[in-house]
């Protein structure tokens, strides 16, 4: 055999180019383009919106018969928007948003868990198809039920008399507490389902290598089913808080006098009174408020989880 | 919990040494399915067992209950001579390396590796050294600050392994760890984890449904067949003295005739007589097996002589490179394909369609009653 010294063909020749990307596919586009319906529907139906209201919470009502005027613009609208009357329905509006999302997420947590861990795999259709069942009746209809139930004369109330667990009639309704319980029933689903996706997304082995290394039921639950299922708790949290604080249909029917929500000033400056200027200032108030009460939560669950995640960091180096 | 009494024919505590693995007559059930049926197991401390079988034959449903993730309906379960039953996977002295190695993508290579230690509220100063240590024995500590979704298969696994090993357990349980690798990588992790196990010294029960990995690295193979285990040998026997037919093929290649033993002893086929080292009593049936490196081919010079014994005729229907391997397919007719391997040096040169002459020595014939 004789051996031959053979030279390495350079791998690259530096004069060849990628192929034209035009004449890869039959037709060609910009890709920012491709996201002009995404881009046009964000456009129309939220910045637009938005900004017209942004824009009417800057004029005034020009009198009796109009609705908006914006030749002036002021800061006033929302001076005259904090009136006392103003945050006294903001401090209820934000503890039923709280204690609303906060029971929401105690009630979801354990129902969502089981769903996607422990029930049978063949039974979960139905089991989410329960958790969407009251969906298929309509909201204000649902909330009325709400209202026949706790109302004195509701048979909730007699049936708590004749049990002998209270003298006097069932005096809930037309309270904050009423409409708390609608707010929990009626946003329930849209924290149980995002929750069910995030665990049923933290693997089965993931859990088992966690019990396999020694972390009992307990701390297999804190350090790997919530880190990892904590995209899916955030995400239920905003989807029941941010339309809880606008909602005025629950707080209507069954909070009454005593349960108002922010949601419902807004809507009698549109509807009743007519002044779109003070409705919008109103709007865009609660909008801010919202985005703070968010930022606000997200900074306390940073600093609070701050020790843990410095317990748990351990960092080599790259050094020898 | 009713498991956790123990029966009153497994004693709770034995004296065994540590890292001993005992299976006594333990079953199964998976609704009406036996997935474990009876089975009886002894596995010596520094031993590297394997698990071998086709998938659903019971072995890694052995080793989850090992691990504790799967509990007996029968039987008894004993580690380093204490019994398990009933014992949480955290409580067991054992530790898993999974099959799609079950990295926690939420943490840092280092913090996968340190999440025992911290289960067992281990000092973190310590936590730290013992897992460089661990990263240094499997040669990843470049990779210690990156998340486990950066890396490329091979690595993961090696973390995985780093993971296992760091409580320092008696027992390594590893349920198919390296099917998840290309080959070239799989060959490599075989060497290295074989010589990881000596140096550690640990009890390793491995998984696997491949019988080269299994005969390649293990001190003794457990073959394990619908629950049950068919034989328990060390690679060279379960090679060359298989238990049953069905080891004999699932162990490498085997070339099958069925037959009627003659006056003689010998087996009467479909193609020809086959003569074992042994006489077959006469006229009972047997399988004979020959495995095809140990067949010789060659272009045969005239047609089939009547008589001949351990020899049959046919046509070359295909010659495939194995590597340093010829396979040879002998056509014999009926359908009926003989295999035959040739190192490629000296290997003859014959071309599909050529009559050929397969052979083979009476010693290298495995007869089985059927």
């Amino acid at each position: 055999m004789t051996s031959q010294i053979t030279t390495p063909r350079p791998r690259q020749d530096a004069s060849r180019t990628p192929p034209s990307r035009k004449r890869q596919g039959k037709w060609w586009l910009p890709k920012p383009l491709l996201a002009l319906p995404a881009w046009a529907w964000l456009l129309i139906f939220f910045v637009a919106p938005v900004g017209q209201v942004l824009w009417f919470s800057f004029g005034y009502k020009p009198g009796i018969f109009g609705t908006h005027a914006n030749d002036v613009l002021s800061f006033d609208r929302y001076a005259e928007a904090l009136s006392p009357t103003f945050f006294l329905t903001f401090q209820n509006t934000l503890w039923v948003g709280i204690a609303g999302t906060l029971i929401c997420l105690i009630i979801a947590f354990p129902v969502a868990y089981w769903m996607a861990l422990k029930a049978p795999l063949s039974r979960r259709g139905l089991l989410i198809a329960l958790v969407m069942v009251p969906y298929w009746a309509n909201f204000l209809v649902r909330t009325i039920g709400w209202q026949v139930i706790l109302a004195p004369e509701g048979w909730l109330s007699h049936l708590l008399q004749g049990l002998g667990l209270t003298n006097e009639p069932l005096e809930i309704l037309y309270t904050r507490t009423a409409v708390l319980i609608g707010v929990v029933y009626n946003y329930l689903p849209l924290m149980i389902l995002p929750l069910f996706v995030a665990f049923d997304r933290v693997e089965l082995p993931l859990r088992e290598a966690s019990k396999d290394l020694g972390a009992n039921r307990w701390s297999t639950l804190t350090q790997v089913t919530i880190p990892l299922a904590k995209p899916g708790i955030i995400v239920g949290c905003l989807l029941v808080f941010i339309p809880l604080m606008g909602d005025y249909i629950t707080a209507t029917v069954l909070g009454g006098a005593r349960g108002n929500m922010i949601g419902q000033l807004v809507a009698s400056q549109f509807q009743t009174a007519q002044n779109w200027a003070l409705g919008s200032a109103m709007a865009v108030l609660l909008m801010l408020i919202i985005l703070l009460t968010v930022a606000v939560a997200a900074l306390i669950v940073w600093v609070a989880s701050r020790p843990f995640a410095w317990r748990r960091r351990l960092v080599i180096g790259e050094d020898s | 919990m009713t498991s956790t009494a123990p029966s009153p024919t497994v004693p709770d505590r034995v004296d065994e040494p540590l890292g001993t693995v005992v299976l006594d007559g333990v079953s199964k059930w998976f609704g009406d399915q036996l997935a474990v049926d009876s089975l009886d197991l002894r596995v010596e401390p520094g031993e590297f067992l394997s698990l071998l079988g086709p998938s659903g034959c019971g072995k890694t449903t052995t080793l989850r209950m090992l691990a504790g993730f799967e509990h007996p309906d029968e039987g008894g379960i004993r580690i380093s001579g204490n019994s398990v039953l009933g014992l949480p996977p955290y409580r067991r002295d054992v530790n898993t390396v999974f099959q799609a190695f079950a990295l926690f993508p939420h943490l840092s290579v280092a913090e996968n590796v340190g999440y025992g230690l911290v289960q067992k509220r281990v000092a973190k100063s310590e936590i730290r050294d013992r897992v460089v240590e661990a990263l240094d024995l499997v040669q990843m500590r470049r990779f210690a600050d990156r998340k486990p979704t950066m890396l490329s298969g091979g690595q993961q696994q090696r973390v995985a392994l780093a993971r296992a090993i760091i409580n320092r357990p008696s027992v390594l349980l590893l349920d198919e760890p390296l099917g998840a690798l290309d080959r070239q990588l799989r060959e490599e992790m075989q060497v290295e984890l074989k010589l990881l196990q000596s140096r550690l010294g640990m009890t390793f029960v491995f998984v696997t449904h491949d019988q080269e990995e299994a005969l390649s690295m293990s001190d003794r193979v457990a073959v394990m067949r619908e629950g049950r285990l068919e034989q328990l040998a060390d690679a060279h026997t379960v090679y060359g003295e298989p238990a049953s037919a069905y080891v004999a093929g699932f162990i490498g290649r085997q070339n099958f005739f069925e037959g009627t033993a003659d006056a003689v002893g010998a087996l009467v086929t479909a193609h020809g007589t086959v003569r074992g080292r042994e006489a077959v009593p006469t006229g009972t049936t047997a399988k004979a097996a020959i495995r095809p490196e140990d067949v010789t081919v060659e272009a045969a010079a005239s047609g089939p002589s009547g008589g001949e014994e351990n020899a049959v005729h046919g046509r070359l229907a295909g010659v495939s490179h194995l590597g340093d391997t010829l396979q040879y397919l002998v056509e014999l007719g009926d359908g009926f394909t003989l295999l035959c391997r040739r190192p490629r040096p000296g290997a003859p040169a014959l071309e599909p369609g050529d009559a050929v002459r397969a052979s083979w020595h009476a010693s290298s014939v495995l007869l089985f009653h059927t």
